[in-house]
């Protein structure tokens, strides 16, 4: 219904993505900038695939280590406690703290693994130039990206925790070698939902 | 050539280059994913090359062993991790697999020891007390090298010792076991050398055996004569000596122990003990101490009055130096002579006293014959008068009734005098008897009748003549000396003369080397004599009253 409609990109114009004036395409648009606010013109974030691709890519090799190796180091009276991040969560399952619990497996674990999924799904339908429901593709391409942030949750409680948590002998607390790994997976997958365009979700649709 | 073109040369058309739109160069951000893709390989390099060996430790009970918590520790440094907790087949042992750190292969051979670490209380102390908090964890005494080894059976206790540990094993040998304990201490000069580390029947069931552990370098004091003996608890002794107590310290008191050291002082410590050899285990230092004397003489004594006192196990001293000791004592009754004797047998051992001149025992015997002969006889002393305990006592009695050694029993017989009490009362009858027939009143009598004697000759009439007569010549002289003023000088010269006669008549009774005065001088010196020697006797007989007895002559 809307494959008449006038976009810029059938226009031969390109929007700006900072200011958004619309300027003519140029054959060297490539390194074309917008003569109002000196941004970078370009129709499509420039290798939104690629870029995306690298990133998931990148996001589930890390997802492995920050998920194996161990994220805290508990010292409490001589007794050693390192955890993973399911093991925290088990533990807090076990001790009763069912709610934390859950919020920490789902920002912690459900979500980053949801979203690469996601990212999957969204850039391996853009290249098959699939046009099923582009809307509420482009829904879960929001909700991903708005989402994302969440994970850091994690990395922010073992952080203060680290800082907090030094009482010498009685207890401490360290950040294991799984926390740099999440950290990454974490940040990566968000870079991964910047880097692509939600607009070619409806490129699919023009002729 | 011109076909070629399908224009004519003026009017060229040039075919558009092809422009290839699609990048050539591959995007930088790949980078990222061949970063992670560096890191994650790595990391999995890591995992495989620092995977270690894994092994299965048996035991008893998993108490406080947690799957992948519990760590194994050497020296406090982790060497693996608990991975999987299991049951035997049978369900009657915990299977504990562990995953072993990379290099942990010398580790792991069939030397290596695997145990608990617990809190635990007990003889060597408390341990563990860190675990109470941490939790339990595996400890590992690695051993001796040896055959690589992958399953193990867990110790329920710590071993006393670890492989690593200098020192060395003894073998000691003992027919009770006391009250020493796996863990319980050995001293040296009262210094914790070393630990019990097992104890075990011998096969026949006749002694027991101490597995003992002594640590460097306090080994290298046990030589061959070495002695060990058993500290435990408190050695309470009532001999001849005294009263006494003795323990090597508190804990041995409660736990017991093991001491050694050479105990004879005589003795020089000489070479160190084989591999193999084996020790005696002595109830007690005393026993430790006593010499094995191999040469053994049997000799019985027979007393006639009390040797309450008296146990086996008395010393049997000759001049104060113990040369044996009593073996037995009862009561017999002579049905022949009706009488009751107390026959005890003695041991004498030759080897505790030196002969100048090593002869053998059948001239000792000869020697025992030839002694008796001379007096050598045995009696029984008091060696302690608050306790009551007594010894036997051999010395010689010159002056004893004469007496042979018996031969014709089962043992030869040395002749016994009264012990010492018996002694005493009877030489304290005797005094007594003798003081009674002391003729005191007589004395006293005859002390009188000199006194009375010497009074009379003070009063004697010839005295009194003499005094008188020296009066009435002095009277004489007066009235010469009258007469001399009325009568002439020469009757006056003549009258001189005479009173000078009988001046010297008087003078010969009256002067001092006179008969008269000298026998009464005499007699007065006699009495003072008499009354002198008296005084000495009565003092003499104070201080010796035995002297009525022996006479006063022997010093």
């Amino acid at each position: 219904m809307y494959q008449q409609s006038l976009t810029a990109m059938n226009s031969s114009l390109v929007s700006c993505s900072v200011c958004h004036l619309l300027v003519k395409k140029n054959v060297h648009f490539q390194t074309a900038r917008c003569p109002r606010c000196m941004a970078m013109l370009y129709s499509r974030k420039p290798e939104s695939i690629a870029k995306t691709w690298a990133l998931i890519i990148a996001a589930f090799i890390f997802y492995i280590p920050a998920n194996i190796l161990p994220i805290t180091r508990v010292t409490s009276m001589g007794k050693v406690q390192s955890d993973t991040i399911m093991s925290g969560v088990i533990y807090l399952f076990n001790d009763g703290m069912w709610l934390i619990s859950l919020v920490v497996f789902v920002a912690s674990i459900f979500v980053p693994i949801t979203k690469l999924f996601i990212m999957t799904f969204l850039v391996i339908s853009v290249q098959s130039r699939s046009t099923w429901r582009p809307k509420d593709r482009t829904i879960l391409y929001r909700i991903t990206e708005t989402v994302g942030r969440w994970s850091m949750v994690d990395i922010f409680v073992v952080t203060i925790l680290v800082a907090l948590v030094q009482l010498g002998a009685l207890a401490s607390f360290e950040a294991q070698s799984g926390v740099m790994f999440f950290a990454a997976v974490v940040v990566i997958t968000m870079l991964a939902a910047r880097s692509f365009d939600p607009r070619l979700i409806w490129d699919a649709e023009e002729p | 050539m011109n076909t070629h073109h399908s224009s004519g040369i003026g009017d060229v058309q040039f075919p558009e280059p092809v422009i290839n739109s699609r990048k050539l160069q591959i995007s930088i951000v790949w980078l990222i994913p061949l970063i992670a893709a560096f890191i994650g390989g790595w990391l999995i390099y890591r995992a495989l090359s620092e995977r270690g060996p894994e092994i299965t430790i048996t035991f008893r009970t998993a108490e406080g062993l947690e799957a992948g918590k519990t760590k194994i520790k050497y020296k406090e440094v982790e060497i693996g991790t608990v991975t999987e907790l299991t049951f035997t087949e049978d369900h009657s042992k915990v299977l504990v697999k562990a995953k072993c750190v990379k290099g942990s292969e010398t580790f792991l051979t069939e030397n290596t020891r695997f145990w608990v670490v617990r809190p635990r209380i007990a003889v060597q102390g408390v341990s563990g007390l860190g675990t109470l908090f941490s939790g339990a964890y595996i400890d590992v005494d690695p051993g001796t090298p040896g055959k690589p080894q992958y399953n193990f059976m867990g110790l329920e206790d710590p071993p006393l010792i670890s492989a690593v540990d200098p020192g060395r094993r003894f073998l000691l040998k003992a027919d009770r076991r006391g009250s020493i304990e796996i863990g319980s201490p050995v001293y040296y000069r009262q210094i914790v050398v070393g630990k019990v580390i097992s104890f075990s029947l011998t096969p026949d069931g006749s002694n027991i055996f101490f597995n003992v552990f002594i640590n460097a370098p306090f080994h290298q004091y046990v030589y061959k004569n070495t002695r060990f003996w058993n500290t435990s608890g408190l050695d309470l002794k009532l001999d001849a000596v005294g009263f006494r107590i003795m323990t090597e310290s508190f804990l041995s008191m409660l736990v017991g122990g093991i001491a050694f050291d050479i105990v004879d002082t005589y003795e020089i410590p000489n070479e160190a003990p084989g591999e193999d050899e084996s020790f005696v285990l002595y109830s007690s230092r005393d026993e430790a101490q006593k010499k094995e004397f191999s040469e053994k003489k049997l000799f019985l004594l027979n007393f006639n009055a009390s040797v309450r006192g008296l146990s086996p196990g008395a010393p049997v001293e000759f001049r104060g130096i113990q040369i044996g000791e009593v073996l037995d004592l009862k009561l017999e009754y002579d049905n022949a002579n009706k009488i009751f004797e107390v026959p005890v047998l003695i041991v004498i051992e030759p080897g505790r006293f030196n002969m100048k001149k090593d002869t053998n025992w059948k001239e000792k015997q000869n020697v025992i014959d030839y002694l008796v002969e001379k007096g050598l006889r045995a009696q029984l002393l008091t060696g302690n008068f608050v306790t009551g305990q007594k010894f036997i006592s051999l010395d010689f009695f010159p002056e004893a009734a004469k007496a042979m050694i018996t031969h014709g029993g089962a043992y030869p017989v040395i002749p016994t005098l009264p012990t010492q009490i018996e002694e005493i009362g009877s030489k304290v009858s005797r005094l007594i008897t003798k003081l009674e027939k002391l003729p005191i009143d007589q004395i006293g009598d005859d002390l009188r009748h000199a006194i009375k004697g010497v009074r009379q000759i003070a009063n004697s009439s010839e005295i009194m003549e003499a005094i008188n007569s020296l009066n009435s010549a002095i009277r004489e002289v007066q009235l010469l000396t009258e007469q001399l003023r009325t009568k002439t000088t020469h009757e006056v010269s003549d009258v001189i003369k005479q009173a000078n006669l009988s001046l010297a008549a008087s003078q010969a009774v009256l002067e001092a080397d006179s008969p008269a005065q000298y026998r009464l001088k005499e007699m007065l010196d006699e009495i003072t004599d008499v009354a002198r020697s008296l005084k000495e006797l009565a003092e003499y007989l104070d201080k010796h009253p035995e002297s009525i007895l022996r006479g006063k002559g022997y010093e």
